[in-house]
Order: structure tokens, then sequence, then C-alpha cells
């Protein structure tokens, strides 16, 4: 019997991000997503004292998932960060880390939230209209022609995600066959819409990295003992299939609301059994070769379609219904009555495959865009890690193929908008003074608050004591190794910017990332040259990147717009 | 059981009201912030809606959660105005207490008794609250029609008998409203989302209301909330968005024909409440084989029909789903009833009902749709259907994106207000102005007669103002006003009850006085029907205000006797419309008046400082000592609103300087100039206003809050009379 009880009053606290409570646990995420942050970014691990499995990640969307916030500002951090990679699976951290700064910035400054709210739209249009512009010069164009800039884009995903554990050998193999598994998701002969297939992850722990691989088609496990029943296959071009998603266990099917009497005598099983006999019966007369069954088949017709040489799986599952009947183009068939011969599908090939010490059943298709990705790790927790950061990759993939372009990584679009929006703000301020109603001061704390946040986000790529340069021509993020011996003269050192785009042969002139500088114009318009003459670049999905510097200025905005919070305690 | 007597009532009301000003005034007007609320099972919403956030606080305190449910009434009625309602209330309580203050000073050595006093203040509450009532019901009515109607614009574009939404002024209302509803970054783009939405549903311009109102009653079908993506990708999208995936979809080109089934359509062993007895194993195959081929049958049938797509409001079984694939028909299933009535309403269907015959069986519950296809937001699969639309209402949906589910329902629920303030807005409103004072007599039907006469006598309130707009009419008026008395007199001899006219009524009408007052009112307006809509309009945008603008309310079971009435009547009421400008508005008000449909002020206090400047002004005129009491309070308390608008403004936007050009402006007959762009509708602040009083009248009369420990079980009252 449940209680009746009064409801407590809530609590009302006003003002939610001045309290030291706030400012410590915004701190404290600030700090825990920072440091995940990119290729060396160190790794947590999550357990429950209570039981459960261990997750070492270093990925927003298992950190955060796994991770329990009581700041209520934090949960509306927290959620629009799980959202953004729930819709994007890319750009988490940058979301988190961005949103973090900024609102840690704006806080220090002290304005009003009305000027700060305004003028952080305005920057974020800026931003936005240069990312979307031709003259950008941090967005490359896919070349759908040669692999190349989108091996690039999954090798920077892969490196990213330093929990997956892999060597440099192990990179290149599985970015492949990413990029492979993606291919053969895109029909031959593609219309005006493009219906992308699916790559089907398949599970294979304790194997080496360099096992796994891209097979067309759709890998059914089975069982060792279920093998042995399965008879041998017989050569032939073509197999045909059925596929059923109804029971085939003769089990009555839903007899209504009312009453039903059976008189003394009559067995309902047989006659269920004597109604799946007639199916057998009609199957082997059509000439089907495969049965496939979403649910049990029931072990007499098993053994009877085995007789007629009729191959039956049963205990498929209802998420490989979609897949399985596009492979086989079959019509899922619901009904254990007269079977429409437009309902059968086929296969170009059957086979058995042994993958580690697991057993396949392999159906090869004609010509379908559904593929299947053996996966291998050495352990759990790294596999579940690689597993998400295939899906992350192939989801940019598909992101990139609808909109075809890719951002420079490394930290080189941060610090190339920051360079933007500093000369833009700095050169051009009367049209944002005349239309957001503020003063020239506010605007000029605003943008410094908003360069900072995007350049610290860039700079938290830096784990190991590093310096950050930037030069002043393209704006660009160079990183030095600590602990230099001072007489190296350092602006000599680095030889790659972080994308990869540049060397420093060209004669450029570096300077700190945070230190005072003048506002330069950044070199815009990239030269096709450039781009095509770097083998390996650091990219990043383009419409995930771009999305989540939205959703991190909005949501930053939206917290510190917050007048109070009522906190209901019941 | 418990008694706490409350003493000085007002004092802790005050207190009350103060607390939950500071909450809600931060969140008022444009420069309003957001308020963070969470849910015990862990979820965070945002918002910025005075209802909302007082839900939220679950209050505990007896005169607060009075409060609470006066302005949860208010707002089932228009949909806004939570914070306001707050913050006036406070005001006004505050001007009470400073009235009290004075008195208790000149009164402290009479009342020693401290028992005696309690009672005293008693009387004096009752008395108090009685003349707020009075208030409400008459000379609020009476300066809103005399005095602020002149300054009401009109949301139409033109004042025609069709009345046409005109657009910029439409997004200058919704504009303002968002202002006060939504996140500073983000009103500009909901308000434009919306105003393009309600032009793009509108297929007949002149019958927008009926969109208004199937959007209002389907708004939860009508939006999709999608998480995770900027706000600025919110989006209209044309047709219906069904929040499931389809069970088979087969493509298909050309218009489609749609029906829909309420029922599986494979038929069952038995129905509930019935007996199926098996025989043998062969009667069981047999029906078996029956239902498979009935079932087929059925879907082949409708296939013949030319039917491909089948919209189930129940789970279709296997073999339906299986048929319907093989025979090219999409299935959805398992249908809302909203979702099933929305469709109903949009193309006019009603539900397939099964065949007894399959064979012969001519389809006549069809209707076509010019698309069927399935949309992906954020990878989630959703049903796209492209009504053909028979009614008014164009299908769109509104996909509302946003990084946070909190946020997402913010906008919906500022969206779904919107919609019920749009209805309000394009209401009309009835004042009653008929009858002037002593309200004391005005209990049964003959004293209406007297009242009437007495109005013809011009009574001491509007003594000033009307005998002057007499003077000035023609002679002709005032046989008129005569006649108008023989009616009244016919009126009176009518035992019309007075339950069937307050259905009526649109106004709650609290005292048996004001429903009387209703009666020769609505009676007067039986005429109106003729007439149509004549506006007469001289001044672009400013509208007289006339009576004529309801045709609608054709009243239920006229007697005999008053149709007599009507006709003569009818002669009357059409006369004044020949006058031109004011002198109609003063003779007018004696058939009826009320707040035409679409009029609105511009925002930023204009309401507020024009109310104040008119009942300032009327005080001045009022020989009552307590009306002019409550009015002054009023006036003084109604500028709390506009005080908490403009305390960010500096200089010449400040509040003492808008005020001070205002009152110039209004004082040498000058149009008042407004800074802001932005509309609000003058009956949702006028209802707000009647709520208020009806509110404070409420807490006012309570003299002893008891305190009940035990469960509550019924409805219990706080009427202590009988108690003690």
């Amino acid at each position: 019997m449940s209680r009746l009880e009064a409801k407590k009053p809530s609590i009302c606290r006003s003002d939610p991000l001045t309290g030291e409570r706030a400012r410590a646990s915004l701190a404290a995420l600030k700090g825990l997503v920072t440091s995940c942050y990119g290729p060396a970014g160190r790794l947590k691990q999550l357990h429950n004292g209570r039981g459960g499995s261990v997750v070492t990640t270093s990925q927003s969307a298992a950190l955060l998932a796994g991770l329990p916030v009581s700041h209520p500002v934090l949960k509306v951090l927290t959620a629009a960060v799980r959202n953004h990679v729930a819709c994007f699976s890319d750009g988490g951290l940058f979301t988190a880390i961005l949103c973090c700064n900024l609102v840690e910035n704006v806080q220090r400054l002290g304005l009003a939230p009305t000027t700060v709210i305004k003028l952080n739209k305005h920057l974020l249009s800026l931003c936005t209209s240069y990312l979307k512009s031709e003259g950008c010069a941090c967005r490359i164009p896919v070349d759908f022609s040669s692999t190349q800039i989108l091996l690039s884009l999954v090798r920077s995903i892969l490196t990213s995600k330093p929990a997956c554990m892999l060597i440099a050998k192990e990179v290149d193999h599985i970015s492949t066959l990413i990029l492979r598994a993606f291919l053969l998701t895109i029909p031959e002969n593609a219309q005006e819409h493009i219906i992308l297939g699916k790559s089907i992850i398949v599970p294979l722990k304790g194997q080496r990295v360099i096992d796994s691989a891209v097979l067309p088609g759709i890998l059914i496990e089975v069982s060792g003992v279920q093998l042995m029943k399965i008879l041998p296959i017989k050569k032939s071009d073509s197999f045909k299939v059925a596929l059923f998603c109804v029971s085939l266990s003769g089990d009555l099917s839903d007899t209504g609301e009312g009453t039903l009497l059976v008189s003394y005598g009559v067995s309902l099983e047989n006659a269920a059994l004597d109604q799946l006999f007639n199916l057998g019966k009609q199957l082997v007369s059509d000439h089907v070769d495969l049965v496939l069954c979403q649910k049990v088949i029931h072990p007499s017709l098993k053994q009877f379609l085995r007789t007629h040489h009729v191959i039956a799986v049963d205990r498929i599952g209802v998420s490989l219904m979609e897949p399985l009947s596009k492979v086989t183009g079959t019509w899922p068939i619901g009904s254990l009555g007269s079977i429409s011969p437009s309902s059968y599908g086929s296969v170009k090939d059957l086979c058995i495959a042994k993958f580690g010490c697991k057993h396949f059943f392999h159906l090869i298709p004609n010509k379908t865009t559904i593929c299947s990705l053996l996966l291998c790790n050495r352990n759990d927790t790294a596999w579940d890690e690689l597993k998400l950061t295939c899906q992350t990759a192939l989801h940019a993939l598909q992101l990139t193929i609808k909109d075809p372009y890719v951002l420079l990584g490394g930290g080189c679009t941060e610090t190339h908008l920051v360079a933007y929006i500093r000369h833009k703000t700095r050169n051009e301020p009367e049209s944002v003074l005349r239309d957001e109603r503020c003063s020239q001061t506010e605007l000029q704390l605003i943008t410094e608050a908003f360069c900072s946040a995007l350049e610290s986000l860039a700079g938290s790529l830096e784990h190991d004591g590093g310096e950050i340069l930037t030069d002043s021509k393209y704006g660009h993020f160079w990183s030095v190794q600590a602990n230099l011996p001072s007489a190296v003269n350092w602006p000599d050192l680095p030889s790659r910017c972080g994308c990869g785009l540049y060397s420093s042969q060209e004669e450029l002139s570096w300077s700190f990332l945070r230190s005072a500088r003048h506002p330069f114009p950044p070199q815009t318009c990239l030269s096709r040259e450039a781009t095509g003459s770097a083998d390996t670049l650091t990219l990043d999905c383009f419409t995930a990147k771009l999305s989540g510097l939205q959703v991190a200025v909005e949501t930053a905005s939206l917290i510190l717009d917050l007048s109070c919070v009522i906190e209901d305690t019941n | 059981m418990r008694a706490m007597a409350a003493a000085g009532s007002v004092t802790v009301a005050l207190h009350v009201a103060e607390v939950l000003e500071t909450i809600v005034s931060g969140c008022l007007g444009p420069e309003g912030r957001q308020v963070l609320c969470t849910k015990p099972t862990g979820e965070v919403l945002l918002s910025r809606d005075g209802g909302c956030l007082l839900k939220a606080l679950h209050l505990e305190h007896p005169i607060a959660r009075v409060m609470v449910a006066c302005v949860s009434s208010h707002l089932r009625k228009t949909g806004d105005g939570a914070k306001t309602f707050i913050v006036f209330l406070c005001h006004l309580l505050r001007g009470l207490r400073e009235i009290t203050d004075k008195e208790k000073d000149s009164f402290l050595f009479e009342n020693i008794q401290t028992c005696g006093r309690h009672w005293k203040n008693c009387c004096r509450w009752k008395f108090i609250s009685q003349a707020f009532l009075t208030f409400q019901t008459q000379i609020l009515d009476y300066v809103m029609d005399h005095y602020l109607s002149r300054h009401f614009l009109s949301i139409f574009s033109s004042c025609t008998k069709e009345r046409t939404l005109c657009r910029s002024s439409l997004e200058m209302l919704l504009g303002a409203y968002f202002c006060g509803r939504v996140g500073r970054n983000n009103h500009n783009l909901i308000s434009q989302l919306m105003c393009d939405y309600v032009f793009k549903c509108t297929a007949c311009e002149s019958r927008f209301e009926e969109v208004l109102e199937i959007v209002d009653d389907c708004f939860v079908e009508l939006k999709v909330g999608v998480t995770g993506l900027p706000v600025s990708d919110s989006r209209i999208i044309a047709g219906l968005v069904l929040q499931r995936d389809f069970s088979v979809y087969c493509p298909a080109d050309g218009d489609i024909r749609i029906v829909i089934v309420t029922e599986t359509i494979q038929p069952l062993f038995s129905i509930p409440g019935s007996e199926f007895t098996l025989n043998s194993e062969a009667q069981f195959q047999t029906s078996q084989f029956w239902i498979t081929e009935r079932t087929k049958a059925i879907v082949k049938h409708l296939q013949n029909q030319n039917v491909k797509l089948l919209l189930s409001t129940v789970k279709q079984p296997d073999l339906v789903i299986y048929c319907a694939g093989l025979n090219g028909i999409s299935v959805v299933e398992c249908l809302s009833s909203e979702e099933l009535s929305l469709i109903q309403r949009v193309i006019g269907l009603a539900p397939f009902v099964l065949p007894e015959a399959s064979s012969q069986y001519e389809l006549s519950h069809t209707a076509l749709a010019k698309f069927c296809k399935p949309l992906i937001l954020r990878s989630k699969r959703f049903v796209h259907l492209g009504l053909m639309s028979t009614c008014s209402f164009a299908p769109h949906c509104i996909a509302l994106c946003g990084p946070v589910q909190g946020l997402v329902e913010q906008h919906e629920n500022a969206l779904h207000g919107a919609f019920k303030m749009l209805r309000q807005a394009f209401k009309d409103l009835d004042l009653n102005c008929v009858t002037q004072t002593s309200d004391q007599s005005c209990t049964s039907g003959p004293c209406i007669y007297k009242n009437s006469r007495e109005s013809n006598e011009l009574p001491k309130i509007v003594n000033s103002s009307i005998q002057r707009s007499y003077q000035d009419t023609v002679v002709k008026n005032k046989g008129e006003l005569a006649k108008t008395q023989t009616n009244l007199k016919v009126c009176s001899n009518l035992i019309v009850p007075s339950v069937k006219l307050e259905q009526n009524v649109l106004c709650s009408t609290p005292k048996v006085a004001v429903t009387d007052s209703y009666q020769t009112d609505e009676t007067l307006r039986c005429s109106s029907p003729n007439k149509g809509r004549i506006m007469d309009d001289h001044e672009p945008f400013i509208e007289s205000n006339s009576a004529n603008s309801k045709p609608e309310n054709t009243r239920r079971g006229i007697s005999y006797e008053n149709l007599q009435v009507t006709k003569l009547a009818r002669k009357d009421s059409i006369l004044p419309l020949r006058y031109k400008s004011l002198e109609t508005c003063t003779s007018q008000s004696y058939y009826s008046s009320s707040i035409p449909a679409g009029c609105v002020l511009p925002v930023g206090g204009n309401f507020e400082i024009l109310l104040h400047y008119y009942l300032l002004n009327y005080a001045k005129k009022c020989q009552q000592s307590e009306q002019t009491m409550v009015s002054r309070i009023i006036a003084n308390a109604i500028l709390g609103v506009p005080k908490i608008l403009y305390k960010s403004k500096k200089g010449n936007y400040s509040f003492p300087q808008v005020y001070v050009r205002a009152l110039q402006a209004l004082q040498t007959n000058q149009p008042m100039i407004s800074n802001q762009t932005g509309l609000e509708s003058v009956a949702s602040k006028y209802q707000l206003l009647t709520s208020v009083l009806q509110c404070l009248t409420n807490i006012l009369t309570v003299d002893l809050v008891i305190n009940i420990k035990r469960q509550p079980q019924e409805v219990y009252d706080q009427d202590s009379e009988e108690e003690l």
C-alpha cells in the first residue's frame, strides 16, 4: 500500500553560478573533460563499488553516461553534451570543454547577462557564417575520387581515442576496414536520394586487432551444436531463402478475449503441428534452400526440413531482421498458411566460416549495401571503446557524405577562428555596436572571453606540459615539447602544425598562444596544392563540429541566463 | 485541529506575495532571466513561465496556496500573465498596508482591547474587499470602455467585415509575448517560427480562428521535439508527422488513399463475452484457414479499392502486416486517440467498418494524401503524411530543436501558451457598463428597471462625463433613450432564469447584481445578429468601440415576448451607428460594450500608464470616499509592472522619464509615443486585472486560517464563520 505524503516545499536558490559550490563543481567537470581531450588525453576509469564492469575510457559518450552529476547547472551541461553526442557521435568533449570555458570566462567578467548573451550569439554567428563561407581557410572540400581525405578523417578519430589501445599499424588496419565497410554501404547505382546501407559490427573479443575484417553480407553466429546439425552445403549459384517473422514453434496465436473451450481428446498441439508440417511441405515443394526464423522453429519441423535438405536457422532476433530482408530480398513472412511465392528471396552463396573460436553462418548476397565488420580487440573494455569509436567514425563518414567538407583538426580550426574573430571585431566593430546596442569596451571584453575560451580549448590538446604557439600568417596551432634547453631558439622547432597542413619551412613568425598580440588577418582561401601535398592530415567532421560549437555557445548562454534554481526535494 | 489566528492578514499576505515577487520578477519582461527547475526524477526543466515556477515551488503557506490556485485558474483561462499577476497583487497589498498603517496611528488609542481590534480589522477588511469587488465589476469596465478604448489599436489589417490578419502586427504581438517567455537569444527565432506557422497553416485567410482552435487543441500532436541540435535548426515541416515508424512501408507515388481502422482486421477466435467450442482438430484447422482467407480477402479488397495506407489505432497481427506488405499497402499501427482525432479533423474521415461480406462493399471512407514517407529526425524514424485537408487548417508540424530536453519543453510550452493567448485575443470580451451605481439594491428583476430609470437621471459617478456628452448629442438621442427605457421595462418583466443567461456571459460574474446587469445587456444584444459587423473607422487602426462586433451571440431559449423586444431594440441599436467618433462610444455604452476582438496596445507599460492616468482622474471626480481610495490604490499598484520592466533602463528610457512623457502626452491629447516595438492584447490585460482583484478579495475576506493535521479527505473550505 502506498502512503500518501504531503509534498515537501522545494528549495529555491538565486544566482546559481556565483556560489562557491557551483564554481568548484564546474571546475571539477572542466578538469575532467579537459584531461581526456585529444590523442594524448588521459584515460578515466569508471567503476561502481557495488559491482558491474569497470570502464576505461576517454570518450564523452561513455564518460558522461556513467558519471552521476548532482549540481543542477552541470546537469544541464552534461545533458546538452550527451544529446549532442547522440545526434552526431563526435565532438562531445569539444562541446563540453568549450561550454565550461565560456561559462567560466564570462562569469569572471561580471557583465550583465543580457549583453553577454547578445554578443556571444553575435560572435557565434560570425563563426558559423565564416565556417560555412567559401573563403574559409580551415575547411577542406572532400574529394571523393580519392580516399585520402576520408582516410585521414577516420584516422584522426581513431587516434583521438587512446583508450582503444591501438598501435600505429593497427590504426592503419582499422581505418582502412572502416572506410571499406562504409564504402560497401553506398549503393552502386545511386539516384538522387542515396539510401545508405548498414554496417553491422560483429563482436569477436580476445583476438588480435589485426584479425578484424570486413565481409559483404551478413554473419549469423551459430553454436557448435547447431553447426553439427547443419548439412554440408551443396554447391549452387543461387539459394532460395524464406524469412519468417512469426514463431514456428507451434504455439497458438492470439485467440481473442473470449473463452476457448476445447473438448476432451482434442489436441490443439497436434493440430498446430499438422499445420507446421503442411507449411514445411509447401516450403519443400517451392524448393526453398534456407529457412530463417526470427523466433523459434519447432524441433519436429526442423527435423522434417533437414530430411528434405533444407537448412533451417532460428532465433535470429529482431535486430537482424531488417538487414536480412534487405540482403535476401525477402518479405518477412507473417503467415502459417499459404505463402505467396513473391515473398521468397535469394542469396548468392552460403558458407560456414570460423573466426577465432566462433562459428558463423555467412550469407553472401548478390548485390546489397549490407556488410559485416568483424571487430577484434584484446579485452572487453578496449573492445567496447573500439566499437564506440568505429560507430563514431562510420557516423562521421555518413555526415561527411551529406555535407562534403571536413575541418582542420589538431587545434588549427580553433586558433584560426580566434584570429579571424579578433581581427573582425577589432576592424569592423561598428555594425555590432549599432545592432546590439553595447559599448566598445563590452564588445572587447566579451570577444576576449570568447576567444580565450576557444584558445584554451585548443590548448587542452597538450597534456605534457608543452608550449603552444601560433603563427601570424595562417593562425594555426603549433606545439613545442616541454623542458627544452633554454639555449635553443624554440621557434625553429615545430616541424608541422597541429593539422599537418603547413610545415615550418615557410618563413613564419610565432608567438605564444595565450599572449597579448596584435590582431592580424589570417590568410583566407585555402590553396588546392596545400591540401594535396600533405599526405596525412588531422581532420574533424564538419557537421559535428559546427553543431558542437553552436550547442556549446547556446548552452553556455542558457546557463549564464539562470536567475535561480528551484530544486524539488521530494 | 488548530486554529491559527491570522491577525493582520494583509501583512501576512504581503510577506508571502513579496517572496513570490522576488522569484517571479527575475523572469519578468524582456530582460527577465531563466529559472532552472529540477524534478525528483532528476530531469531538469528550464522555465520563465510564472505558472510553472509557482507550481514547482510546492508552497506550504496557506495564503500562498490560495494565490497559486488563483494564478493557475487564471492561466487555464488565458495562458498568460502569471508573473504580472503576482507583481500586481504584491503592489496592491503594499498599497493597502500603507493605508492601514496610517489609520492605525490615528486609531491607536481607541482600540486598546486586542480582541476587539481583531474583529474590527476583519470587518474593515470585509468592507474594503467589498469595495474592490464593486470596483472590479463596475468602475473598471466603465473606465475601460469610456476612456481607454479610444487608445486601442486593432490587430486586423482592415476594419472591414472580413477580419484579416496583418502579418506585421501579429509578429509584434508574438514578439512581445515570447520576450517574456523564452530565453533572450531565442525569442526572435521562436516568434518568427510561430508567425510563419500560423500563416502556413491558414489555408483560408478569413478563417484563422478555426486554425488557432485546432492548433491549440492538438498542439501536442503537431510538434516534434528534437534534442541535441542547436535551437536555430528548428523548422516547420509541411504535413503531419506521426511519432512512430511504419510497420510496413511500401513506397508509392501519386495520391495516396488512406483508410483508418480501429480494430484488428484479422478476425479472432472469440470475442469478449463469448465462448468458442472446439470439438475436433479439423474444426480448429478449418477455422484457422477461414481466418487466414478472410484476412487476405479484406486486405485484397482494400488493395482493389486502391488503398495505399492503413492507419490503425490498434496493433495488427503479423498476418495482416504480411498481407498488407504483399499488397503494397503501408501500415502505421498504434495511433493514439489524440492523433486519430486530429487526422479526422483534418481530413474528415470516419474509421473503416469491417464489412460483413467482403466481396460487394464499396469503400466510402477514404481520404487522400499527397505523400506518405518516412522522415528521419535525429536518426529516429517518423511517419510523414501530406494529408489533403478538407478544412481551413493546412497541416504543418513544428520541429523544435534544442540542446537539452528542458529547453525544448520550454519552447513547446511557450508556443502552446501563445496559441492560447491568440485565441483569447481574437475573442470579443464583454464589459458590463449598463449598471452604473448602487449595487446594493440591484438584486432582482424589477430593480433593473429601476436602475435604468436611474440611468436616465444620470447618477453621480458618471454625471460629469456623460452629461457633457448628452449636451453634445442630438436631441434625437434622448428620444431613443426613452425608447430604450421602455424596452428595458419589457425586459424586466420577462421571467428569464438568470442561470441560462450566465451561459452567454464570457466574463465570470461573482455577484448576483452583475448577472442582472448582464440580463439587460444580453437581451439588448440579441438585436445585433442582423447587423453584421459595422466598424466605422476614421483613423486607421483606431477602432471605436463598437458593440456590434459580436454577431455569434444569439441566445438560446428566447421567449416569445423577448422576440418582440428584439424587434424594438433593433431599431434603437442601429441608430447610434450613424453617429460618428466619440459620441458613438458614449451613447453605445448604454446598449452594451465590449472589448472587440483583436484589440491591442503597444508593450512597455502602455496599458498600465493609461489605466493609472484615467483611474486617478476618475478618483478625483468620484465623491464616494472608499471608491476614491480603491481607485487610487489600484492606480498606483498597477505601475509596479512597468517599474520592473524599466528597471535596467537608464537616462531617457528610465521609468520616471517615460511616465512623465506619457502623462504629458495624455494631458495634451497627443498620441503616446512608445519606444518599443511589440503589442499586447488588451483583453488579456483586462482579464488579468479582474483575476487579481478577485484573488485579492478572496484573501482579504479570510479572517482565520485553520490548520488541519489530518490527511486530506474531502475538499474543505476555510470558512470559519460557523466554527466560532
